[in-house]
């Protein structure tokens, strides 16, 4: 267990979370720039469990998860937000993220979030 | 930078990244402000970019450039969300690019390793109050507390309630729950508890009740904790390892009670009609997802690009250029004269082959279009004509054109200073235009195109034109006449102004005018091998062309010998070869030799004078005469004979070399393909040795 898809417009967070992540012993699978291309690497790579920017162009974090969701009603997907976006990570929760983290967010953080979640 | 984690990598894709987003940035308010409105789009983008900044640089503990992101963030969030009308274009464009300009100032100064401490309280004062003017004039300040309650009882459908309540479950428990420090957002945390826990049970009250719409909330449950009481057929266990599931957990208080007080749950029987419409909504949004996700996922097949440090491109160049060398000192190994080897030569064209494809791949890897320095060009002319009251057309043709990535380092600067110079100097004032009849918004064309191993770079404006009369008067005052007056052709009194020291602006203005720009468009251009010329109209314009190599790592060479020594003149610069007639051959009063072409008198440089090289040809009518002509300049090059022409790696003259002396006239050098080195020639510094 360990698989992580990476999904964030960003490049720079792409790279930071991966860092995080494989310093601690995750394998990211995939990276994607944006929710639709995420949701076509979730059916390809089949991950253990993902991380999801909220905002991105084509296709919002948010959408995205319901996509998702709707693909595997299992999947563990993670939001990665931003201070204000309070009630889009809720929208979030309610449509199925296992959880989230809030930027800045610090490696522990991060690396708890998904243990625990994957723990589940 | 007082970050937790200074990686290097890091931050260099936090800085490339950034500064690419300024750049969309940029682009995106041109567009706007041109279209005199922020459409949904663009201000979408915008949003996004100023988001994305936001987390990345906050994560980078960049403090500052994440507040303002966040302040034009929340700005633009407002825009995309209220719609409100009659937003001045103008002025928001003003404030973003101020913005723009802040954050570019803060990457150059972590580019250069020194503390980001720009300080942007002030810009951020001034976003939030251009947001209040923007509520007020909408009426949405005065509305707000009234809308936020309609908001609040819009909101009220988080508390499942789907059972019907007959089915009492036995076991009744409280829970406390604490969340770590620093985990943030713990009110939407508490939230995921309860929503969690709609699946165990739909019977339970929570303390704070506000969880989302608070934001005390958050206060309350970070020093309080967050308080459940619940009714389920769950064990104890059970309910411990549910709790025990939240992430971030700090600490769980959960306990076993007697039985419930009624009272609380009352509450919660006028919400239910709210959640229906609410689930309604959320189902149709998810269905126009997945519709949109069918769609595109059928254009995933987007081109997968990664970057690659340049670093790493000029070592794969300088290795290919080797390759180059060594493919020809195989395949014209002197050893193979005269040997009857088909196999051999069948292989020799194979390498030969793939070495071009490879050196054409490479090449193409460093190629990069020229459309973002073009698009660079739109906001000085923006700012320019704001400042100097001008109304002026920037024209971009052909900004797909490619060139080397080191080249368009070295072509910005002087593009840069020519629009300037062209908005100056050359556009006419609003009125003046009027009385000439032309159309009262000015022009500049700025054109790209290749042409052959050259790329055509030109800067049009249709301004006043240069005044000739203007130019000679003060090229007199300076001494840069180089010829009599009356000899000079337009074209070369024209190109005067591309010596250094030469300004024909009487007034000093802020963008142009320190008489430094021209000469230093001809520096830049020199330095990559280009060539910079202007041809002028008076009233109808003028036109700056520049030339300059697709690259600078490969160029075409004419091969000289002198003695035993080799010596390489960039093809571009010769005009012809011949050998010269005794009779055209003449001898200044300093000795100095001179040869007579076509009525002009041209100097005489003995390559094996200069560089000290022995040689048998030491009569001029035995050997060969090179004419070259760089930048106006012509002069005449002795040398034996020559080889012939030829593709050449340039390389630079290496380190040990340069640190010993500067030796005059030399750009680098090269590897023939016998294996022995030639020295290329620099035509403009010969030209100007005398």
């Amino acid at each position: 267990m360990g698989k992580v898809l990476i999904v964030d417009d960003a490049t720079f967070m792409r790279a930071t979370i991966r860092l995080m992540l494989e310093r601690n012993g995750f394998e990211v699978v995939g990276e994607a720039e944006n929710g639709a291309v995420g949701v076509a690497m979730y059916k390809q790579c089949q991950p253990d469990i993902v991380t999801m920017d909220i905002t991105m162009p084509e296709m919002s974090g948010t959408e995205a998860l319901k996509a998702i969701m709707a693909y595997d009603t299992k999947a563990k997907v993670i939001m990665v937000s931003a201070m204000g976006q309070e009630v889009m990570v809720r929208e979030a929760v309610m449509n199925g993220a296992k959880s989230f983290i809030v930027k800045p967010f610090k490696e522990e953080q991060v690396v708890q979030t998904l243990r625990k979640v994957l723990s589940v | 930078m007082s970050s937790h984690f200074s990686n290097e990598p890091m931050l260099e894709i936090f800085i490339h990244e950034t500064s690419q987003l300024v750049e969309k940035l940029e682009q995106s308010i041109l567009d706007s402000e041109k279209a005199s409105c922020y459409t949904l789009p663009a201000i979408n983008e915008i949003f996004r970019i100023m988001h994305t900044i936001k987390g990345s640089s906050s994560m980078m503990m960049f403090n500052n450039l994440a507040a303002l992101a966040h302040a034009m963030e929340d700005l633009f969030f407002y825009l995309r969300e209220e719609k409100p009308k009659d937003v001045d274009c103008n002025s928001l464009s003003d404030l973003v690019f101020e913005g723009v300009d802040f954050i570019k100032l803060e990457i150059i100064k972590i580019k250069n390793g020194e503390e980001a401490d720009g300080n942007a309280a002030l810009l951020i004062n001034r976003i939030r109050h251009y947001l209040l003017s923007l509520k007020k004039e909408d009426g949405k300040l005065d509305l707000s507390p009234a809308e936020k309650g309609a908001e609040v009882e819009k909101q009220h459908y988080y508390i499942s309630q789907d059972k019907p309540q007959v089915q009492v479950p036995q076991n009744h428990y409280h829970a406390v729950v604490y969340f770590e420090d620093g985990c943030e957002m713990e009110n939407i945390r508490a939230y995921t508890i309860i929503h969690n826990l709609k699946d165990l049970t739909s019977e339970y009250v929570y303390y704070p009740e506000d969880i989302i719409e608070n934001d005390e909330s958050v206060q309350i449950i970070r020093e309080k904790g967050f308080e459940i009481y619940l009714q389920t057929e769950c064990s104890y266990q059970e309910m411990n390892d549910f709790f025990m599931k939240t992430v971030f957990l700090k600490d769980l208080k959960l306990e076993k009670m007697e039985r419930t007080d009624e009272p609380a749950w009352a509450f919660r029987k006028a919400q239910k009609a709210g959640e229906e419409a609410y689930k309604e909504r959320s189902k149709a949004s998810v269905e126009t997802a997945l519709h949109r996700e069918e769609k595109e996922s059928l254009s995933t097949g987007h081109p997968s690009i990664i970057s690659v440090n340049v670093q790493k491109l000029d070592k794969l160049m300088d290795l290919v250029g080797e390759m180059v060398i060594a493919e020809a000192m195989v395949t014209q190994n002197p050893d193979l004269v005269g040997l009857q080897l088909d196999n051999f030569q069948k292989a020799a064209r194979q390498l030969r082959k793939i070495t071009s494809e490879l050196q054409d791949t490479v090449m193409s890897i460093r190629m990069v279009p020229l459309v973002t320095t073009f698009q660079k060009m739109n906001r000085i002319v923006r700012d320019m004509c704001k400042k100097l009251d001008k109304d002026v057309k920037l024209e971009i043709i052909g900004e797909e054109t490619e060139v080397d990535k080191n080249i368009i380092e070295h072509i910005s600067d002087p593009l840069m200073h020519l629009v300037r110079n062209a908005l100056d100097h050359g556009i006419e004032a609003q009125e003046d235009r009027h009385t000439k009849g032309k159309p009262s918004k000015g022009t500049i064309t700025l054109e790209a195109k290749n042409a052959g191993s050259d790329v055509v770079i030109t800067v049009r404006d249709d301004g006043r034109g240069l005044n000739k009369a203007k130019i000679l008067e003060r090229a007199r005052e300076n001494g840069l006449l180089y010829r009599p007056e009356e000899e000079m052709t337009e074209s070369e009194v024209f190109n005067l102004i591309f010596l250094p020291g030469f300004s024909t602006k009487e007034k000093i203005t802020e963008f142009s005018g320190r008489g430094v720009g021209m000469d230093v468009v001809t520096k830049n251009i020199e330095a990559v091998g280009g060539t910079v010329t202007v041809d002028s109209k008076q009233d109808c314009g003028t036109t700056v062309v520049l030339k300059i190599p697709l690259t600078l790592a490969i160029i075409d060479g004419m091969n000289a010998r002198v003695g035993k020594s080799c010596f390489t003149i960039p093809t571009t610069s010769v005009k012809q070869s011949f050998r010269p007639k005794a009779t055209d051959i003449l001898t200044d009063p300093d000795h100095n030799e001179m040869i007579m072409v076509r009525g002009q008198c041209l100097p005489i440089i003995r390559l094996h004078k200069l560089y000290n090289v022995q040689t048998e040809v030491r009569s001029l009518t035995e050997g060969i005469i090179i004419m070259v002509e760089n930048n106006q300049k012509t002069c005449c090059i002795f040398a034996d004979e020559l080889l012939g022409q030829q593709q050449v790696v340039v390389k630079a003259l290496p380190n040990y070399i340069k640190k010993l002396r500067h030796i005059r006239g030399l750009a680098g050098c090269t590897l023939l393909g016998d294996g022995s080195i030639s020295l290329i020639l620099d035509a403009a510094e010969l030209a100007d040795y005398r």
